[in-house]
């Protein structure tokens, strides 16, 4: 850092007045230019720069009395910093982060005109739902309208809310993991004496067949990739409400005597047919009922909810021809249905654990 | 019948030019040959006197301003304040001036406020609007191309027979454009009241005058145009108001264009933003503060006694307090908003615009 | 009422102006002595001096210059480029200065000035004489572009540029300054800048165009009522600034829309009206605008220039398309 101070201008020169400066901080000067002009008690005196250079900072303002060898200016040692324009401003900035372009995603798009898009949002019709007929697979404004009119004729959509909503999910997810496989048989229950609780005896049937073949009584857990066999069996029961399906869980039904049991079913119906059933209670089937034979029909394919890994199905118990030791005859037959997860359950597993099943029930 | 070839010597010469130098004041002020007669007043010489130190005053200021962040990119005159004070000290108020940017002593002369300059540099078109002759040009950016503006200007002082003249300023490097010559080769076909005034400061940016031209004056660059040319010691202001009395006499009297080449040298550096250390040398602008207008002018009115310390003193103090009066009105004044951008597009908004004017107007004042 | 060719309705124009205003002056190279290589200022230095038709050097830059001058002092030139390929120079001019003098000065000072050239291809003239630069000069703020298509819109358009307080380039379709003829009361009346004008009511699709394309778009839409289309026709006439409403209505009716110019595709004034439309119409739209236009490559020398150009064909066969689409 250069500093030039005040030099003697005059014989005797203790000090000089600043009249005013030629120059400001930052300006770049040669040695000879005039500097500022001082007042001397004699003269007006330029003061001339000894060097050229970059004025760093001025000392004193007009009017400052100034002693010879004092600081007037300071001069720049340093390197310039080149402001790399001649006009206005080129702002230097902080090193931006990595701007690699990425690929588009290519979404299936709708082809749609805008006004007839336009004209699906005002009649309420989903796209998505709409048949194109138009060239190259293009909605046409008459899609839309036909689309309108038969979703009018269809009576107003209704979102799916609470058990039904429920459901829905539930049996999605279900499909999307469960390769479900399904074997069919059936119990003749005629020697039954009357009055048999059908619910029960499919209750121990259950039981028993899970003591038999224990595979089918099971918990997987596809993304771990384990099979956890469940001693105690927690059998759900599948309830049809007049709101949809609720499958509360029959805790231990293979050690509970059968009173028991049919007073926890009692209570349990009545929970769900009032709504008032606990969440806990609908957790942690191991196996699960569908008794749909009180509606109505005879096998079934059903829908084994994971992480379950079986899904007994009961028919309508009905009268039907069978042959009997080599005789035409009538009996009242129980259609059973058995669903597992074939990821987990074997075929022969299945089997077995069917003519348990049967077995227990034709007692 | 002679046997000998002929040279090119024996061939008829058909045109030859002379281009004269004007100067009164020596660099060391010193008189050469005789004054012209104005220079016998000295309360003109202190006018000029007066002007020029105004306007390096506000130059520096205006450099001051613009390193704190209070005036954009702007342009001193350091050194040359002799050419535009000179040449605008000789027109008449219905003359037109068509300057360069780095004219702005010639605009402050003319009666252009310091406030309205320091808005046009402050990046606001009001900054136009400015005091001076409402017919004079305000500055032009693209160089030289102002040269054809001011062949326009006068040719319709010639068709309406009015005794006005066009003033035309420009560099060194703008006589090396197309529009400056093909605008001097018209006014020459035409004998138009315009007197075209090259500042010749040597510098264009970093490119000096010897790679800028090959031709030894700018001044006998009028001669092809078909009118004369004359150089002139640019430091030296009573030459540079001399030259110009006289070409624009002869223009306002028919008798056509004239060319003036005022050489002085740059000082400062092209802009603020410019850092003319990287390309020229120290010693070099050294050797020609000595040369500097303001200083030869003062030493010559010392001489004759009709300058002294109190006078110096007492118009340092003038000259701040006037550019800080200037300064302050210019600080106080606001930003416009911003739909304004719009306004004098053109005579009448047409309706294409109005929206974006609008969507301009809703966004700031929402 | 006298018929006359474009070219001559220019004559005229000119001739009426001047008469009308002593401000107004033409200058450019040969339209003194030769009253211009197409004749456009063709007895007019002989009627009003040398002064007033002024013979310049050969100067581009200063035409336009000049013009800036004196519009700046309050004369009204009308400056001529002898061919559209030649307006290049002037660009500075025009873009830098007679654009901006208005709002630079914030009023002080404009620029009442008019540019005037021969614009377009198909006169099998050698290079550079065919030019169609329109979008160029369109896309300069504070400018006009104007383009008359028929010689009573010459007329009219004429005197209005030149009464504009603001700079005109006015661009004078080559092709057609002598192959149409129409009918042109010299009566001083100018016809409204800044407006469309429907050349042709229509109901199923809507052509645009300006300039010498204007008669081939005429032609199409005859040929389009014959296969029972009808076509609704709109010259542009103003590119800069143009008439939004009028198009913006056209195609709300009909839905569907051709823009027709010779200038190059890319970038070329139809791609302005096209995103107008997309932006303001796109409800009414049953197919997306097309447009018909020269190709993207220099515009060849004669022996193949009228496979550059939009043909009759070529309209015809777009306007069948957006009607048939979907």
């Amino acid at each position: 850092m250069r500093q030039f101070m005040l030099p003697d201008l005059a014989e005797g020169l203790e000090e000089a007045e600043i009249v005013v400066w030629h120059v400001n901080a930052g300006d770049h000067v040669v040695a000879d230019q005039p500097l500022l002009s001082v007042e001397t008690d004699k003269a007006v005196v330029e003061v001339p720069s000894p060097w050229s250079g970059r004025i760093a900072r001025l000392f004193g303002v007009k009017g400052d009395l100034v002693k010879v060898g004092a600081p007037l200016v300071e001069f720049d040692e340093g390197p310039e910093q080149d402001a790399g324009t001649v006009v206005g401003q080129i702002d230097r900035g902080e090193p931006s982060p990595a701007d690699t372009p990425v690929p588009l995603s290519q979404a299936r798009p709708l082809l749609v005109l805008p006004s007839v898009r336009a004209l699906a949002r005002k009649l309420d019709v989903d796209l998505n739902l709409v048949q194109a007929t138009g060239s190259g697979g293009t909605i046409t404004r008459m899609d839309v309208e036909r689309a309108a009119k038969s979703l009018t004729d269809a009576g107003p959509a209704e979102p799916l809310k609470g058990m039904r909503r429920a459901m829905a999910q539930r049996m999605a997810t279900a499909h999307a993991e469960v390769v479900p496989t399904t074997v069919t048989d059936e119990a003749d229950v005629d020697d039954w004496p009357n009055g048999e609780d059908l619910t029960m005896r499919l209750v121990s049937a259950i039981a028993a067949a899970c003591a038999s073949e224990p595979a089918l009584n099971a918990w997987y857990n596809s993304a771990a990739g384990q099979r956890r066999l469940v001693k105690r069996i927690d059998l759900g029961m599948a309830v049809d409400t007049g709101d949809g399906l609720i499958v509360p869980v029959l805790r231990n039904v293979g050690e509970r005597d059968r009173k028991d049991l049919r007073a926890g079913l009692d209570r349990m119906r009545a929970d769900a047919m009032a709504r008032s059933i606990p969440p806990e209670e609908l957790r942690g089937a191991t196996i699960t009922l569908s008794n749909f034979g009180m509606i109505g029909g005879r096998f079934a394919s059903l829908v084994v909810v994971p992480p379950q890994v079986a899904i007994v199905g009961a028919g309508r118990a009905a009268p039907r021809v069978v042959p009997r030791r080599g005789q035409i005859a009538v009996r009242r037959i129980l259609p059973l249905s058995l669903t597992f997860d074939h990821r987990v359950v074997t075929g022969g597993e299945a089997a077995r654990f069917l003519v348990a099943l049967k077995s227990d029930l034709e007692r | 019948m002679t046997d000998q070839p002929q040279t090119d010597e024996d061939l008829p010469v058909i045109a030859r030019f002379e281009v004269r130098r004007r100067a009164y004041l020596a660099p060391d002020s010193t008189v050469l040959g005789s004054l012209p007669r104005f220079a016998a007043d000295t309360n003109l010489l202190i006018a000029l006197y007066r002007a020029m130190v105004l306007a390096r005053t506000f130059d520096l200021k205006a450099v001051s301003l613009q390193r704190t962040g209070r005036l954009g990119t702007y342009a001193v005159a350091l050194g040359q304040e002799g050419v535009a004070i000179g040449v605008a000290s000789a027109m008449l108020a219905d003359d037109v001036l068509l300057p360069s940017y780095r004219d702005n002593a010639a605009f402050l002369w003319r009666g252009m406020k310091m406030e309205e300059l320091l808005l046009f540099w402050g990046g606001d078109e009001r900054g136009n609007l400015s005091s001076g002759p409402a017919h004079d040009f305000p500055c032009c950016i693209p160089v030289g191309s102002q040269a054809p503006h001011a062949v326009g200007v006068a040719y319709a002082f010639k068709l309406r027979r009015q005794p006005r003249v066009a003033v035309c300023l420009f560099g060194d490097g703008a006589t090396s454009k197309g529009d400056v010559w093909e605008a001097m080769n018209f006014a020459g076909v035409w004998r138009l009241p315009v007197v075209f005034v090259a500042n010749n400061n040597q510098w264009a940016i970093s490119v000096p005058l010897g790679l800028q031209t090959a031709s030894a004056t700018l001044a006998q660059k009028a001669i092809a145009a078909g009118f004369s040319g004359e150089q002139v010691d640019g430091n030296d202001v009573i030459a540079v108001r001399a030259a110009a009395e006289k070409a624009i006499a002869a223009a306002r009297g028919g008798e056509g264009p004239s060319f003036i080449e005022a050489v002085t040298y740059r000082l400062g550096d092209h802009t603020t933003a410019d850092d003319a250390a990287r390309y020229r040398a120290p010693e070099e602008v050294q050797a020609h503060w000595k040369e500097e207008p303001i200083a030869r002018l003062r030493t010559y009115l010392v001489s004759q006694k009709a300058w002294g310390k109190s006078e110096e003193e007492q118009l340092a103090a003038e000259c701040q307090e006037r550019v800080e009066a200037g300064v302050a009105r210019y600080l106080a004044m606001g930003t416009r908003a911003p739909e304004t951008m719009f306004d004098h597009l053109y005579a009448e908004l047409p309706n294409a615009y109005r929206g974006q004017r609008d969507e301009i107007k809703r966004a700031f004042h929402a | 009422m006298p018929e006359m060719t474009l070219v001559e309705a220019i004559n005229v124009a000119l001739a009426r102006a001047m008469g009308e205003d002593s401000n107004v002056v033409l200058l450019g190279e040969d339209i003194g002595v030769n009253g211009g290589v197409f004749r456009a200022t063709v007895g007019l230095q002989q009627r009003f001096g040398r002064e007033r038709v002024i013979d310049t050097p050969l100067a581009e830059t200063l035409i336009g210059g000049l013009c800036v001058g004196m519009a700046a002092q309050g004369l009204r030139p009308v400056g001529e480029i002898q061919f559209m390929g030649f307006l290049y120079p002037c660009i500075d001019q025009l873009v830098n200065h007679a654009s901006r003098l208005r709002h630079r000065t914030q009023g002080r000072l404009s620029c009442p000035m008019v540019l005037r050239t021969p614009h377009g291809a198909g006169i099998h003239a050698p290079e550079h004489h065919s030019e169609s630069a329109e979008a160029m000069l369109a896309h300069i703020p504070g400018l006009r572009v104007v383009m008359p298509s028929s010689p009573e819109r010459a007329y009219g358009l004429l005197l209005a540029s030149i009464r504009d307080p603001d700079p005109v380039v006015f661009l004078e379709p080559t092709r057609i300054y002598r192959a149409v003829k129409g009918q042109v009361e010299d009566n001083g009346e100018a016809l409204p800048l800044d407006v469309a004008f429907v050349l042709r009511e229509g109901r199923d699709v809507t052509l645009i165009s300006w300039g010498a394309m204007v008669k081939e778009t005429l032609a199409a839409a005859e040929e389009l009522a014959a296969g029972n289309l009808d076509a609704e026709v709109i010259d542009l006439a103003t590119l800069k600034p143009y008439d939004e409403e009028t198009i913006l209505a056209s195609v709300s009716k009909t839905g569907r829309c051709v823009i027709v110019h010779e200038a190059a595709r890319t970038g070329g004034f139809g791609a302005e009206i096209a995103a107008l439309i997309a932006e303001r119409a796109l409800l009414s739209l049953l197919a997306p605008p097309l447009r018909v236009t020269g190709y993207d490559t220099i515009i060849p020398l004669p022996r193949l220039e009228q496979h550059y150009m939009p043909s009759i064909g070529r309209i015809v066969a777009a306007a069948r398309k957006v009607c048939q689409f979907n």
